[in-house]
């Protein structure tokens, strides 16, 4: 009995050991308190690899479970990584405005500018309503262009273009085959849609669609490159209804930007698409549209005028304005009050311009940093014609071959 | 060697052939041992615990991450409870099996009864106490049989669970069981138990006339044998919670009633009861048939045929073979339904 109760000693002091050396092999514990929850997390303990997402985003201020969500004090990956929003992406578009929204964040009121999410929801980036109305009028199962039915359905109670709400659009409901295959086949450009395969267009869902260009990032200084994971990568077949990807060899930022077909200006192909295009066109300005064509709006005459008109200029008198606010997102011009910026038709500040004082103008790239000077198309011996302003004229003289 | 205290627990000698393992299964012994780690592990959790629906969850993952040892503290409490089912069920069988409850031990057969019982519902408080989506669907399902229940279930409802649905009143409610009003009534049960049984005259056996063999061991050995059972029984639980953690889930962070339950399964040794709410009426198969099993397990000592003294202190009797039966039986029928709901639904 004795040797007995010495031998199941032996195995008690065993097993004793084992758990012993198993809770030696846990990794320590590493918490992190993030200021705006006060309630420690221990996410870093596991993910210290992991570079700081922005520097509007400290991991000091925000945690990780804010945006992420997740079991803050689980150590286990599976119950830490449980209750986690929209897997590894929080701005995926079905739970954004949980991770990236509330009102002194991303949902905050039109006023301030702060309605990021409420504009992208309703911006023909993620309704894909134009080409819907597009498809569906022209195969005829609606009678005109305008847009009734989006990816998601969604409502715009304060319309300024007439279309107060979208129904979800349903492929298996359409009686046109095509209609049925376009459901099918052309779904992945959207910016909640999940991208095609290979590496050209890799790249997330919902707000980190663009903003994310490297993993683990947000950024606001949007390369080309982000843009060109949907954009320019190829053509959809109506035909066939198929997506065709692009077989030319790209070796140049050139080659890069256009389609073959397509006709483009030098500096369209130097700057970055964000260089000119704004937030209300890329994100939306919080209505609903039918068409890619009602909110894309800046042209060349909006930095170069025409030759009656110099660009729309604005002097920044004050502290406040949003322009302030946008370059402290991207430092990349030291904006003071009293300087002249242009701005665009709507008003939007292009705030990486500056108007010198030779009367010529200066813009920053926002993501490349690179400087530009450029000058107005009044007092040129441009012969454009008064009633012919789009771009598409411009290009007539000033596209460059290829 | 003079007695110590815990010797002097034990009487001075008992008969050698009743006190081999294969005739106790050392199961009343060990099942005081698992209630004494329980205690001891529980009161430890208690430190860390905290019993509101916003805490509770984050409090046993405090404990079973962050806490040093509080993950193997608060595996051993899980195992010793679900050992503590198994090894009381053990006993109960052996006591039936062996045809011990006859009288005296009749009423002691009725205190160990309601400490069996005692122990599942103190297991079934605990669980909820983790107050996560894996226990969410027991607990709606759970507390809503009570309201099957004619006539009072509603005000049984209300009293248990402290609303029209479960919320914080429950969890603080089912916290105050578990540590304190089972807990009370099962340490009484036991000291009553286990002083029943030295008064009745120590493990069931023959009259001395009819015994075969008159050999008795010290109680220097029966504690030896009873130090022995701990230290196996305490290697068995470290490795169990090495190898098996106790199950854990995400918290419940709405309402019980809104939140999405992980599973939708009862603890197992519910999963009897489970089964068989597929096949119809809640009432009738939740409660009355669980209470009627209930019964016949209280009545066994009462209806039928009492064991020959002449065949006491061993397995399967002739004499009460009808009880024996009725009980393999039951036990059989609830081991098949576990089996039959614990397998994936399709």
């Amino acid at each position: 009995m004795r040797k007995l109760i010495a031998i199941s000693s032996g195995i008690l002091l065993l097993a004793l050991s084992l758990a012993w050396w198993m809770n030696s092999r846990q990794p320590q514990p590493v918490e992190l308190m993030p200021i705006l929850t006060g309630q420690p997390e221990y996410c870093v303990t596991c993910h210290s690899d992991l570079p700081e997402i922005s520097a509007s985003h400290p991991v000091e201020t925000f945690g990780c479970v804010s945006c992420h969500g997740g079991e803050r004090l689980a150590l286990d990956a599976d119950l830490a990584h449980s209750t986690m929003r929209g897997g590894a992406n929080p701005s995926d578009l079905s739970v954004a405005e949980i991770s990236c929204g509330g009102s002194s964040c991303h949902t905050g009121s039109e006023a301030d500018d702060r309605d990021h999410i409420q504009r992208v929801m309703t911006s023909v980036q993620s309704t894909y309503a134009g080409a819907i109305a597009n498809i569906r009028y022209t195969f005829g199962a609606q009678t005109d262009l305008t847009a009734h039915q989006g990816i998601n359905a969604i409502t715009d109670e304060r319309t300024q273009t007439g279309i107060t709400a979208l129904e979800i659009f349903n492929p298996t409901l359409e009686s046109n085959p095509m209609i049925q295959k376009f459901g099918e086949e052309c779904f992945t450009c959207h910016i909640n849609a999940v991208p095609r395969e290979g590496e050209s267009y890799t790249r997330q869902t919902g707000c980190a669609a663009c903003h994310s260009t490297e993993q683990h990032q947000l950024t606001t200084a949007i390369s080309y490159t982000q843009c060109n994971t949907c954009h320019n990568r190829g053509n959809y077949d109506l035909r066939t209804m198929t997506f065709v990807e692009r077989t030319d060899h790209l070796t140049n930022r050139l080659e890069e930007y256009y389609q073959p077909i397509a006709q483009f200006t030098q500096c369209e192909y130097t700057l970055d698409c964000v260089d000119c295009h704004t937030r209300s066109e890329v994100m939306g300005d919080g209505d609903l549209h039918s068409n890619q064509k009602d909110i894309q709006y800046v042209q060349c005459k909006t930095c170069h005028g025409t030759l009656t008109e110099l660009p729309l200029t604005k002097t920044l008198t004050d502290p406040n304005d949003i322009a302030f606010r946008m370059a402290f997102l991207k430092p990349v011009v030291d904006l003071k009050l009293g300087d002249t910026i242009l701005v665009t038709e709507q008003g939007e500040p292009l705030w990486n311009t500056r108007v010198l004082p030779d009367g010529t103008y200066e813009m920053i790239g926002k993501a490349t940093k690179q400087k530009f000077n450029f000058r107005p198309v009044m007092g040129t011996a441009c012969e454009q014609k008064p009633n012919e302003q789009e771009s598409h004229f411009c290009h007539e003289c000033h596209a460059v071959e290829r | 060697m003079r007695p110590s205290f815990f010797h002097h627990l034990h009487p001075p000698t008992i008969p050698t052939a009743q006190s081999r393992w294969r005739y106790t299964l050392g199961a009343g012994g060990t099942a005081i041992f698992l209630m004494l780690v329980l205690v001891i592990t529980g009161a430890l959790e208690m430190f860390y615990y905290i019993p509101t629906p916003a805490e509770a969850a984050l409090s046993i993952q405090t404990i079973t991450y962050l806490v040093p040892f509080g993950g193997l503290v608060r595996n051993i409490h899980f195992w010793s409870a679900q050992l503590l089912i198994v090894v009381s069920a053990v006993h109960l069988l052996r006591v039936v099996f062996t045809g011990a409850y006859i009288p005296p031990r009749r009423f002691n057969y009725l205190l160990g009864l309601a400490l069996f019982l005692i122990s599942i519902f103190l297991n079934f408080t605990g669980y909820i106490l983790r107050w996560d989506t894996g226990i969410q669907w027991a607990l709606v399902v759970g507390t809503n049989l009570i309201k099957t229940i004619p006539f009072f279930g509603n005000n049984l409802y209300t009293i248990l669970i402290g609303g029209s649905e479960p919320g914080s009143p429950t969890l603080i409610r089912f916290y105050t069981w578990h540590v304190f009003g089972l807990m009370i009534i099962s340490a009484i049960l036991i000291g009553w138990h286990a002083f029943r049984v030295r008064r009745d005259g120590g493990i069931a056996l023959p009259p001395p006339s009819l015994r075969a063999d008159p050999n008795r061991i010290s109680r220097f050995e029966l504690v030896r044998r009873e130090t022995l059972a701990m230290i196996l029984t305490s290697a068995a639980l470290i490795i169990l919670s090495i190898f098996s953690p106790a199950p854990i889930a995400a918290p419940i962070r709405l309402s019980v009633l809104q939140s999405v339950p992980e599973s939708a399964a009862a603890p197992w040794f519910f999963l009897w009861v489970q089964q068989m709410l597929k096949w119809g009426d809640p009432f009738l198969f939740g409660i009355l048939v669980p209470v009627i099993i209930l019964l016949i397990l209280v009545l066994i000592p009462y209806i039928f045929p009492k064991t020959l003294e002449s065949e006491l202190g061993r397995w399967f009797p002739k004499s009460n073979r009808l009880a024996q039966i009725t009980l393999a039986i039951i036990t059989l029928l609830i081991i098949f339904f576990t089996i039959l709901g614990s397998l994936p639904t399709s």
